[in-house]
């Protein structure tokens, strides 16, 4: 890291409607760092960044990079300034080549009289995916034929091509595997090496702490402070990201606990084609069964599996009193709860308010009468009373979930489970991009429901919350179960790992 | 990189690419060939011949023209109403310019085509200012259009003189015909009109993003879907000899075989042959039109078939992925 300051952020502030995201923050960035922003969800994190790379206007302050204001009025032209921005979500655009995702806003370098060269933009581009080693990927193919991991690799050449002074991740690293992450790590350090700037946003504090020089703490929209990596520990950031002492339990304490005999839901050979095969296991009163495994070990398809969801499964799902599982809402009428990865587009409905997003299905429990007539005081009371039990930072419940932040979003879905009474619940990643504080209130929560004889299935790629949280852990390789272990003191990652690959 | 290298689908090589544009045509000319096949078996006599295919090609060539314009506001994901009240408006003002003003073939091409764009900017125009959705903006047009047809034609058939109608016949609608297709398929593969046009039909938030400026591009998208209109008006009135400035929306009964073209277009973008799809789907649907003329059968069943037959083919080619929403 050298002295030079590359990027000063000089008070900024931006406010939406009244919820003020960032307020007068100042800060130095110095050419050849990764200096990594955390905060809890709704910190300002994003939002910062997101001024810098031209998504958002800021309302004032100033961004001087290399001596020299930017004000960059979208992602081209904070391109154009040096600085680029690889997003959580994804950022490449099906109908279009991989090369013409790459170059998106910059064809500019391949038209001559008005007409594309594709020939040439496509050869530069395969060069391009050949410097960086992704050569498997065609410039010519169809971005909508590669994965998702894939077309992030696209995306990480599309923003760090041009060699940007300064280059933003936000939050990339939870969406890809280990081998992703990797590839990420090695572009972040070439962009240290050559003296550009990286600025880190993740929510794992291990990764924080291994990845960069230095890290900034937002709480609330408010700059805290800027500790050096190597002076910190990971209760250290707990403690400046949350404003106290993270206490009381964070995982589950108990250990030796015997698990009830009594089986509430039976997977029995269940196989989903091309996700996964032959899958059976048991799963018992009062206990957290967790599934962990890659991304692409078929886990998520056994959560789906379960709540009636996957299309063509074969096998059956049985319920304690013999009701066979078969679609979602068989599912909902018999106490079975499910909460999707994809919790944006498959969990909350965004355009609807808090209130409606957690008396969705109960509406049949509330209604009065043979025709089930709703009242809206009946369904209001009961929206407020689950929204403040799983403490809901909102303004009430009429807000609009798109105005949340994600861990407030899936505390909604959470809120709408409980307030379900289900008996089972089936978690497919729930604390994913989401702020310690709220996964510690996410993870009591569990560790309740488990004490009142609820069951759940917790998947996730986090293998310390699965190792902290279950009783029992399948893991899932190739869209079959390769492990199990039971819930002990000395269970590690490393005992995790070796199932999976 | 290990895992993610095994892709579901797996990445398309050169050589699958190829094979998916051959699909393409596969099934396509497997369409067109099962309903050539129906009607000849049914009605053998007055159905099918070479000769009749040429005539049912030509007229296929007509809405394809005009259709391939269109795609670009599709594939944004806009409609548009107005597409016959375009072409009438259109093909009147190319004959008023040809025949009262005596302007000949120069004038009916420019008055045509300059019509068509005109009508093709005020749609863009009123539907990026006014940020109402494009199928309420181009219907309420429609009636405009249709009004100063009406206006403009003076209450009567416009009728293009018989040495006017090169465009009408062979050569000359495959000659306008090609050169549309040859400009729309250079705006769509070569320049950055086409990028931004599929960059806005698949997500508009990031187009933005990239600094693609969405409304210039859908103005533009609606003018270049325009001007072919309006040169499906000069095939149309060549073609047909005349015109009428219908009013009462009763243009809208030229929308549905375009339409119906463009549905071709994106059903076999997959397939990488969009442009080559609505030329073929457009013949297909004409073989259906003439089949239906040559049994006799009734005008309502005709539309009843010709309804049904678009369903099942666009539910054939649009095969949605298992859980995808459709709207």
């Amino acid at each position: 890291m050298s002295n030079e300051v590359r990027l000063e952020v000089q008070d900024v502030s931006k406010t939406f409607g009244i919820t003020k995201a960032v307020q007068h923050v100042s800060e130095k960035f110095y050419k050849g760092e990764i200096h990594a922003l955390i905060g809890e969800n709704g910190s300002g994190k994003s939002t910062l960044t997101n001024m810098l790379t031209g998504i958002y206007t800021k309302d004032s302050g100033k961004f001087i990079l290399d001596g020299v204001e930017v004000n960059a009025k979208n992602q081209v032209d904070a391109n154009n300034h040096g600085i680029a921005i690889i997003v959580q979500e994804l950022g490449t655009l099906d109908g279009l080549t991989v090369a013409d995702n790459i170059f998106l806003g910059h064809e500019d370098l391949f038209v001559k009289h008005g007409i594309k060269n594709t020939g040439a933009m496509n050869r530069k581009a395969n060069e391009l995916l050949k410097q960086y080693g992704f050569d498997r990927i065609k410039a010519a193919d169809y971005v909508d034929d590669y994965n998702f991991e894939d077309r992030k690799l696209v995306e990480i050449v599309k923003s760090t091509y041009f060699k940007p002074k300064v280059l933003v991740v936000d939050e990339t690293t939870t969406a890809l595997s280990q081998e992703g992450r990797e590839e990420l790590y090695k572009v972040m350090n070439q962009v240290r090496d050559y003296g550009g700037t990286v600025i880190f946003i993740s929510h794992d504090l291990p990764e924080v702490l291994e990845k960069s020089d230095r890290i900034t703490i937002l709480r609330d929209g408010v700059y805290i402070g800027c500790v050096k990596s190597s002076d910190v520990t990971e209760n250290d950031l707990k403690r400046l990201m949350v404003g106290r002492e993270v206490t009381g339990d964070y995982y589950r304490a108990d250990y030796g606990e015997p698990v009830s005999k009594e089986v509430t839901l039976s997977v029995k050979n269940v196989t989903v084609p091309g996700k996964i095969m032959d899958v059976s296991f048991d799963l018992h009163k009062g206990e957290i069964l967790g599934f962990g495994g890659l991304s692409e070990s078929g886990m998520h398809e056994v959560g789906k599996a379960i709540f009636g969801a996957s299309f063509d499964r074969t096998g059956t799902v049985t319920l304690a009193d013999g009701t066979q599982i078969n679609d979602i809402p068989t599912a909902i009428r018999h106490s079975v709860a499910y909460t999707s990865k994809d919790r944006d587009n498959e969990s909350v409905v965004m355009n609807q308010s808090i209130g409606d997003n957690i008396v969705l299905p109960s509406l049949d429990d509330l209604g009065i009468g043979p025709l089930k007539i709703q009242s809206d005081k009946k369904l209001k009371a009961f929206a407020e009373k689950y929204a403040k039990e799983l403490s809901v930072k909102m303004v009430d419940t009429n807000q609009f979930v798109s105005e949340l932040s994600g861990g407030n979003k899936q505390k909604v879905v959470l809120a709408r489970w409980v307030g379900k009474d289900s008996d089972i619940v089936v978690l497919d990643s729930p604390t994913r991009g989401i702020d310690i504080k709220v996964k510690q209130d996410i993870y009591q929560l569990m560790n309740e429901m488990r004490k009142s004889g609820k069951s759940i299935i917790m998947i996730s790629e986090e293998l310390m919350e699965l190792i902290g949280m279950c009783d029992r852990i399948i893991i899932m390789k190739d869209g079959k179960i390769s492990g199990e272990l039971e819930r002990s003191r000395d269970l590690s990652e490393n005992d995790l790992i070796a199932s999976m690959v | 990189m290990g895992s993610s290298a095994k892709t579901a689908a797996g990445p398309a090589t050169g050589r699958k690419k190829i094979s998916g544009a051959a699909k393409g045509y596969l099934i396509l000319f497997l369409l067109v060939f099962a309903a050539w096949a129906v009607f000849k078996i049914i009605t053998p006599h007055n159905f099918g011949s070479p000769a009749n295919l040429l005539s049912y090609f030509q007229s296929g060539l007509l809405a394809a023209t005009g259709a391939i314009g269109f795609y670009f506001v599709m594939v944004m994901g806009m409609f548009d109403f107005s597409i016959g009240a375009n072409i009438v408006l259109s093909a009147i003002v190319g004959c008023v310019f040809a025949n009262r003003f005596g302007m000949g073939y120069a004038g009916l091409i420019v008055g045509a085509l300059v019509t068509g764009t005109i009508v093709g900017f005020c749609n863009g125009f009123f539907y990026t200012k006014l940020r109402i959705p494009s199928m309420i903006v181009t219907t309420g047009l429609a009636l405009i259009y249709e009004s100063l047809a009406n206006y403009v034609a003076g209450g009567n058939e416009q009728t293009l003189p018989s040495n006017m109608r090169w465009f009408g016949s062979m050569a000359g609608s495959i000659v306008l015909a090609a050169i549309a297709f040859v400009v729309a398929y250079v705006l769509l593969k070569y320049t950055k009109l086409g990028t931004y046009t599929y960059a806005i039909g698949s997500n508009e938030y990031v187009a933005k993003n990239m600094g693609i400026n969405c409304d210039k591009y859908k103005l533009i998208a609606f003018m270049v879907s325009g001007a072919f209109f309006g040169a499906e008006a000069v095939l149309s009135i060549s073609y047909g000899s005349s015109m009428v400035a219908v009013t009462g929306m009763s243009s809208m009964s030229r929308n549905f075989v375009p339409t119906m073209g463009c549905f071709f277009g994106l059903a076999f973008k997959k397939y990488g042959i969009p442009l080559q799809a609505i030329i073929i789907g457009e013949f297909f649907v004409n073989i259906i039109f003439y089949g239906f003329i040559a049994l006799g059968a009734p005008t309502a069943i005709q539309d009843v078939i010709t309804g049904l037959a678009l369903l099942v083919i666009i539910t054939l080619t649009t095969k949605a992925r298992k859980g995808e929403i459709v709207k």
